[in-house]
């Protein structure tokens, strides 16, 4: 009798072991990625978005199993827009294996660019600098860069400019690589032909008012400002502006100044913080912008309601921005999967240069395809002008490709 | 002095040169020696992450640092809040000849000894010369002239296209006589040899004040008037305190510049120049214990306050944006509760601990 229930005792065990390791088995494997950002200090009001963004996805990704039975862990970590504690946070990433990393600002990516080499890990920065891929086979930018949208902005100036001559510009630029990264390649372009004159690059400080400037500027015959920054000097120049009664009324309009600008300086964040004085306010990005209804901004209102998020958060272009990288990592993932490969930092680099032609990938988020091939990795090469009305950004003329900036690749 | 080199109790000095000894019993030597061992010996018993090994290499580069400061600050009595500028000489040292010829020249990934020294140097050199305004000014007079060095730093690096506007400039990976020390073994390389910078300058920092050029320094710092009368100099002395805290910050720079695998200029700002009078002032201005203590100190703060950042952030999301305000917050609450409650610093706390060990089993 004892000895028939020490044997059903083990055999029941024996049942439980093989079960738990079959369920072991079924519960898919864990597939890490990483994400350091400025989700406090300066650029901040971005980074913030940008990480709620990336972090709602990720959940979506695992509850709607997007990924099948593997679950996708995204670690994310504020850098307080420093360095060194990105280039610490990155150590970390990689102490815990991830596969995939999200970076965020133009110093770090830069800074970081030997240890992703090294690391043969796919990277996506949040920073549009061309500068990054330079001597880089692992960075992808998510969007045309802002070479591309600086120098876009420029090319609508010439064709649509209201007056004689050259068209007098200045660029209002943050005071660090984010700020530089564009201003190169739009003196580049005036050098191949861009018939714009430049007369002032402007790398504003924390001013508080832009009085000075602004006359300077218009002392100069400066009629089109391009705006290289964040949103908060932005609006305090608009309101400066506004309250001189510079802003131009109509495109162009002469003796006044028509105010534009690349991503991270517009979008509905810029209104809410430059209320009138953003009217007219001329702006440019590779997202689709939430004013715009099609499938993409409503999957994105219904994502950031499923996860609680406020209206503020769910039409801001940075939090389209966090979940359109995830969109891509994941992207890669399945691809991999689908193939019968493993995840590794090697298979989702492959999948991401192949993503290309047909296998171009449509996050519904942007205005165009993300195309990445190994000589090419500027995903989404098209950008939409916006212009604000109203209290809104609205869509102008369709999706364009700056031609100047193909020229200078060449 | 005791007869029983093993067990003093009390200071029973007979002769100056006893008094001088840097280790007062040979019981003190042996613990530092065990200590020594223990330093070295760790890494090769105890797996730690890249993280950690990374920022146990910054305190080790900070205590470099901040051996200058004390010098100058501690012992000089020469307030300087350009401290990071200084460091960032000795990292754009480097950084010239990364320009200049590549980071991955020979000259940096194999002289990379005679790299860091002449780091050093050039930090010196640019220490006597901010030290000049020290010839004739004193107290916040000077601590300005030292925040004119900073900024003029900041804004020239800031602004230069040959450094690349302050971006990061790349330095290449080192040699070692077993070939290229690769990235796994990065961390741990940089760890032993910081570990035998910090080792090395703490003796001569240590010689340094048994001597009559360490001793001036704090002839000048306690009466100028007197020192002069007593046959110093002490506008030559104030220019050679000013040297001597470029050399040791020349040296951190480059160390710093070669554990980073880079130069960039946001790592030399005038936040980080109070961070090292933060660390010298925690630690125990006017001592060596101190400059270890202080930047340990510090360091992990910084690390601790970003681990409690998150926290709040990731449990409290209504207050998140308050994690902003936590690090400055701690870090200026840390320095005034010190400055009112343990002017001494830390190394005060050591003082008491050793005492107790060294009267026990006697209370005094």
């Amino acid at each position: 009798m004892k000895n028939r229930q020490v044997t059903i005792i083990l055999v029941a065990m024996f049942f439980m072991l093989v079960l738990g390791f079959s369920v072991q088995a079924v519960a898919g494997e864990t597939y890490k990625m990483g994400l350091s950002l400025a989700i406090t200090g300066p650029t901040s009001d971005a980074g913030s978005p940008y990480s709620k963004g990336a972090e709602d996805y990720v959940k979506y990704v695992n509850d709607e199993k997007l990924l099948g039975d593997d679950e996708l862990v995204c670690f994310i970590k504020d850098d307080g827009y420093k360095t060194e504690v990105t280039k610490r946070n990155f150590e970390e990433f990689l102490d815990e294996g991830i596969v995939f990393y999200l970076n965020y600002s133009t110093g770090s990516t830069m800074a970081l660019k030997p240890d992703f080499e090294e690391e043969k890990i796919p990277v996506i920065p949040a920073s549009f600098h061309a500068g990054n891929l330079i001597d880089s086979d692992y960075i992808f930018l998510p969007i045309a860069s802002y070479s591309s949208q600086a120098v876009g902005l420029a090319e609508y100036i010439v064709a649509n400019h209201k007056g004689s001559g050259k068209a007098k510009v200045a660029m209002f630029i943050h005071p660090s690589a984010f700020g530089r990264a564009s201003k190169d390649d739009v003196e580049k372009a005036i050098s191949i032909g861009l018939a714009i004159d430049l007369v002032e690059i402007v790398e504003h400080g924390k001013d508080l008012d832009n009085t000075a400037m602004l006359k300077r500027l218009k002392s100069k015959g400066v009629q089109y400002v391009i705006s290289h920054t964040v949103q908060p000097p932005v609006a305090t120049m608009l309101k400066g502006a506004q309250s001189l009664g510079m802003i131009a009324s109509t495109y162009g309009e002469a003796g006044k100044i028509t105010f534009m600008g690349a991503h991270y300086a517009g979008g509905p964040d810029l209104i809410r913080l430059a209320g009138s004085a953003a009217e007219n306010y001329y702006w440019t990005t590779s997202y689709k912008l939430m004013t715009a209804k099609g499938p993409g901004t409503d999957a994105q209102f219904a994502l950031a309601k499923r996860y609680g998020r406020d209206e503020k958060l769910a039409i801001s272009p940075n939090y389209t921005n966090g979940i359109m990288v995830v969109q891509v990592a994941v992207e890669a993932m399945r691809r991999a999967k689908a193939k019968g490969k493993k995840i590794t930092r090697e298979s989702l680099y492959e999948e991401m240069v192949g993503m290309n032609g047909y296998n171009a990938y449509y996050p519904l988020t942007t205005v165009g395809p993300v195309t990445f091939s190994k000589t090419d990795r500027e995903g989404v090469d098209t950008l939409q002008l916006y212009m604000s009305k109203d209290g809104v950004f609205h869509e102008l003329g369709a999706p364009f490709v700056s031609e100047y900036v193909q020229k200078i690749k060449q | 002095m005791s007869e029983n080199r093993w067990l003093a109790t009390g200071n029973f000095f007979t002769s100056y040169r006893a008094e001088q000894r840097i280790f007062l019993t040979h019981a003190d030597r042996l613990v530092f020696i065990c200590f020594l061992v223990l330093l070295f010996a760790w890494p090769l018993a105890f797996k730690v992450g890249n993280k950690y090994m990374l920022v146990i290499d910054s305190i080790l580069v900070a205590i470099v640092a901040v051996y200058g400061l004390n010098l100058l600050t501690g012992f000089a009595g020469l307030i300087s809040i350009g401290h990071a500028a200084f460091v960032g000489v000795g990292a754009y040292t480097l950084a010239t000849f990364a320009r200049l010829l590549g980071g991955n020249h020979v000259l940096l990934t194999h002289c990379w000894p005679l790299m860091i020294l002449l780091a050093g140097g050039v930090g010196a050199l640019f220490g006597a010369v901010v030290g000049l305004p020290a010839l004739r000014l004193k107290h916040l007079y000077l601590v300005i002239a030292t925040l004119s060095f900073q900024m003029i730093f900041q804004w020239f690096i800031n602004f230069s296209k040959f450094y690349d506007q302050g971006q990061t400039i790349a330095i290449g990976r080192v040699f070692w006589f077993t070939g290229k020390v690769v990235r796994k073994q990065h961390y741990f390389f940089w760890y032993y040899v910081i570990l035998v910078f910090v080792v090395v300058l703490g003796f001569a920092f240590r010689n340094l004040l048994r001597t009559r050029y360490g001793r001036s320094l704090v002839a000048v710092r306690d009466n100028d008037r007197a020192a002069d009368a007593m046959g110093m100099h002490p506008g030559l002395t104030k220019v050679y305190a000013f040297a001597l805290a470029g050399f040791f910050a020349g040296v951190a720079g480059a160390l710093h510049a070669y554990l980073w695998r880079g130069v960039g200029f946001e790592s030399f700002l005038l936040h980080h120049s109070i961070s090292y009078l933060a660390m010298s002032i925690v630690g125990g201005l006017g001592t060596l214990v101190g400059s270890f203590l202080g930047p340990a100190a510090i360091l992990m703060l910084e690390l601790q306050v970003e681990n409690l950042a998150e926290f709040v952030r990731h449990y409290f999301t209504a207050v998140g944006d308050v994690a902003t305000a936590l690090r400055p917050l701690s870090f200026g609450l840390v320095i005034v509760l010190f400055l009112m409650f343990e002017p001494r610093g830390m190394a005060n706390w050591w003082r008491i601990i050793r005492s107790y060990f060294k009267l026990w089993p006697f209370r005094y």
